[in-house]
């Protein structure tokens, strides 16, 4: 019991950051080099576009036991791809609206639009994402307590 | 030598052989009937059970099992494999899924005894319930099996109204038998009574096929593309016949690895599925109607061919759950009877 | 009407119009039907229209090759134009027989208000609002509502909006919109991990058989994320985390263009109430976009479109 709380005491969420490259990771670059201070819990995977998301990167995330995910791109009108971040807006509502209807806290999938300037933005984006899941608490969704193994029979 | 079991005495058993064993009896789960660990306490499936959907051979071969896992360390791999299998009891089991499981046998037993599967077999006991009620898809009569007797299983219960009538058939049902308490003698005329129930189940099954020379009639037919396309034509690959037939047995293997430790599982895999033969180069059955005619031939030809039995009990789940209806039976009546051609 | 239906059905093919025709016939077992796929004109006699003509046959449209003439009801023909939105499928490549649907029957739900299986009804007929099951020999009524897919009680297009020839008259529907999205309603209302918690106990059934994804019209990959090894989405062991995440993925893939025919649902052999999930997507579809999959052939398909301005409540 001691152990558990200590652990739980000591528990920092991991959260994953899908960056876009010509602003989202842009303006998180920015932020570093302009000594914007954020928490150290994101972890950062950088797509060309916030378009190339698919909802399984969210889903797989979740299920290898990260406690949220971020998909940030460039604001509506100014992808440099046009439209990626348009497909990306309709494939992010649909997927926020329906995981939270299966029971995923909503502070687990969060998006924003984040140019390559906005380095303060940025920062405060993770800061707030970060602060709601340590408020939500540690994934347990895909956890099992019970036995995995099938010696007595499944199905 | 037969006793007999009041039905409202059914709980007081299974909870008595519930001390020695782990008991799965028929339960409904969301209206689908399965078998499952006894509660303890309901036996309202004497109400209703007929048969089950995922057949009884999940407790032999279970949708999912751990093989072993393992750790890399310092000198190499620690393999570790699961621990002491539970002896369970399996009550409820019908004839049709008790044939599907020695006929299972063969082939775990065949070039490699399988651990696993045999391990259980070894481990469990099986309660067979003689049918009374057969469904309009059973066949099981039209293979050689009886939907009231069993050579397949250790004790077999034949319903007589408000009893069950209990007979042995292995040594192992024998001595379970021996060592349980709370059963009665039965009476001449309770022995003619289950034998005149058997009669009336049997004449029940209504659903028949011909299996004569099927083997042969089916080699004959297997480059026929157009018939096979035309059977297969509804038919969408998906793997309902296969998981849920009790004599289906095709699985995947796959590890997983999480950083340093992993494990290896076996789960259930079905001939249907597209990429089931999908090897680098080519897949052998990538159209749907080699697909099809491999399921048919594997049951009624290729397996009567390696093991002189065929792999199909008559069950009828295929036909009752296949999402379009696609129906063995009708394939097996309409194989082209060219036998006369060939010989001549 | 069926009839009229065979009639049609064998012009078509005797005028050279079609290569395979492809309709309901009698099933194997009671109260059932199955789809027939045929050439052969002969075989339009055994077409047949009932309560029970479940399956979405537009199924087959992306796996035959020639032109079709296919049955469709109005769930149907939407998937029909689902599938020309996704060119999938060329309009002029297929004839399509509309056949209006006043609902269809659910023989499980006929079951349990009668407490007996299938093969021990006798009867079951559909007469207005009242479904009449008749088991030996003593007929009893239920509100059509009681029996019916729950799909069907909010069917809003009855009668085929895209056809090329109309089987019959616009057909009446039991409407119960209300009882129609009742599981989904249960669902909004409990907190999220009770929802959650639910949909676990549900996916521990799964068996991966993909049926749901193989009756879907909509599912039409040549391979499907689950079948990619590299990298290796959902493991393919039927534990019930890679159950959930398979078909939370499915559906996700397949919104704005399921129709919510209920076909995954039927044909699921565990009985997981996969409907409270198709038409919940559904409906975030709709509440969100205005977008209703299957109505307009001209429509890019749903997440191939966008609108300058929509969605912003929902980014940061």
């Amino acid at each position: 019991m001691e152990q558990e709380t200590k652990k739980e005491a000591k528990w920092e969420p991991k959260l994953l950051g899908f960056l876009c490259r010509w602003c989202s990771y842009a303006g998180a670059d920015l932020a570093g080099t302009s000594r914007k201070k954020y928490p150290a819990n994101i972890r950062i995977i950088r797509i060309p576009c916030s378009g190339r998301a698919d909802p399984l990167f969210i889903l797989k995330a979740l299920r290898m036991g990260f406690d949220g995910v971020l998909i940030s791109g460039c604001h509506p009108g100014e992808c440099h791809y046009q439209t990626g971040n348009y497909y990306a807006r309709r494939r992010i509502a649909i997927t926020k609206k329906f995981l939270e209807y299966l029971g995923i806290e909503p502070e687990r999938f969060q998006a924003s639009w984040c140019s390559a300037s906005e380095a303060i933005k940025f920062a405060e984006v993770v800061t707030d994402v970060t602060k709601g899941l340590k408020e939500v608490g540690p994934n347990r969704l895909f956890i099992d307590e019970r036995e995995e193994h099938g010696a007595k029979a499944s199905g | 030598m037969s006793r007999k079991i009041s039905k409202k005495d059914i709980g007081k058993l299974l909870s008595q052989w519930g001390e020695k064993f782990t008991v799965f009896a028929p339960a409904k789960d969301e209206g689908m009937a399965k078998m499952a660990e006894w509660d303890g306490k309901d036996t309202s499936f004497l109400d209703w059970y007929r048969n089950t959907v995922v057949p009884p051979k999940a407790n032999f071969l279970p949708s999912m099992e751990k093989m072993f896992s393992f750790r890399q360390g310092e000198e190499g791999y620690q393999l570790e494999t699961p621990s002491e299998i539970d002896k369970q009891l399996v009550f409820g089991i019908r004839p049709c899924d008790a044939r599907a499981l020695s006929i299972l046998d063969m082939t775990f037993e065949d070039a490699y005894e399988d651990p696993y599967y045999l391990g259980r077999r070894k481990n469990s006991l099986l309660i067979g319930l003689g049918c009374t009620n057969p469904c309009d898809s059973c066949f099981c009569t039209s293979l050689g099996i009886s939907p009231t007797e069993s050579n397949d299983v250790d004790l077999m219960f034949t319903d007589i109204d408000d009893e069950f009538l209990i007979e042995e058939v292995t040594d192992k049902g024998k001595e379970l038998l021996a060592s349980t308490s709370g059963l009665e003698e039965t009476t001449e005329a309770e022995v003619t009574k289950a034998k005149e129930a058997k009669e009336k189940a049997y004449s029940r099954v209504t659903r028949t096929i011909n299996t004569e020379a099927i083997a042969d009639r089916l080699l004959a037919s297997f480059d026929n593309q157009d018939f096979w396309e035309q059977i297969a034509a509804k038919c969408l690959s998906c793997g309902i016949c296969t998981l849920l037939c009790p004599t289906c047995y095709c699985f995947d293997i796959n590890d997983e690895l999480v950083g340093k430790e992993g494990a290896r599982f076996r789960s259930w895999d079905s001939c249907g599925f597209c990429l089931y033969t999908k090897m680098p180069m080519e897949n052998p059955r990538h159209e749907k109607w080699h697909r099809v005619r491999q399921r048919v031939c594997h049951k009624y030809e290729f397996y009567p061919m390696n093991f002189d039995v065929i792999a199909c009990t008559g069950c009828g789940r295929c036909i009752r759950l296949c999402p379009v209806n696609w129906d063995i039976t009708q394939t097996l009546e309409s194989v082209p009877a060219e036998l006369e051609k060939q010989k001549a | 009407m069926e009839q009229k239906l065979r009639d049609e059905a064998k012009a078509l093919l005797e005028q050279g119009k079609v290569d395979y025709i492809i309709g309901f016939a009698p099933g194997s077992l009671k109260f059932t039907t199955t789809p027939l796929i045929t050439k052969d004109k002969g075989d339009a006699d055994r077409l047949v229209i009932n309560p029970f003509i479940v399956n979405n046959l537009s199924v087959f449209l992306t796996e035959i090759k020639g032109r079709v003439g296919i049955v469709a009801k109005g769930c149907d023909s939407r998937s029909i134009v689902s599938l020309i939105q996704d060119n999938k499928v060329a309009r002029e490549g297929v004839i399509i027989l509309g056949v209006p649907c006043p609902g269809l029957i659910d023989v499980n739900r006929a079951e349990k208000l009668v407490g007996k299986d299938r093969d021990e009804i006798d009867d079951i007929t559909r007469d207005g609002d009242k479904i009449a099951i008749t088991v030996g020999g003593k007929k009893k009524e239920f509100p059509a509502t009681e029996v019916l897919f729950d799909d069907c009680l909010s069917c809003e297009s009855p009668t085929p909006e895209e056809y090329d020839i109309l089987i019959g008259e616009p057909a009446q529907l039991a409407c119960d919109t209300e009882l129609s999205r009742e599981k989904i309603k249960q669902l909004e209302g409990m907190p999220l991990e009770q929802r959650w918690e639910f949909w676990k106990g549900e996916f521990n059934h799964c068996i991966r058989c993909y049926a749901c994804r193989q009756v879907c019209p909509a599912c039409f990959c040549e391979r499907c994320f689950v079948e990619e090894t590299e990298p290796q989405w959902v493991h393919p062991v039927p534990r019930w985390q890679d159950n959930l995440m398979f078909q939370i993925a499915r559906i996700l893939h397949v919104a704005g263009r399921c129709v919510d025919c209920g076909e995954c649902e039927r044909a699921c052999p565990v009985n997981i109430p996969l409907r409270s999930l198709t038409k919940k997507m559904d409906e975030i579809v709709y509440d969100l976009f205005k977008y209703q999959a299957g109505t307009d052939k001209e429509a890019k398909p749903f997440l191939t479109a966008y609108e300058q301005e929509e969605a912003e409540d929902l980014i940061r």
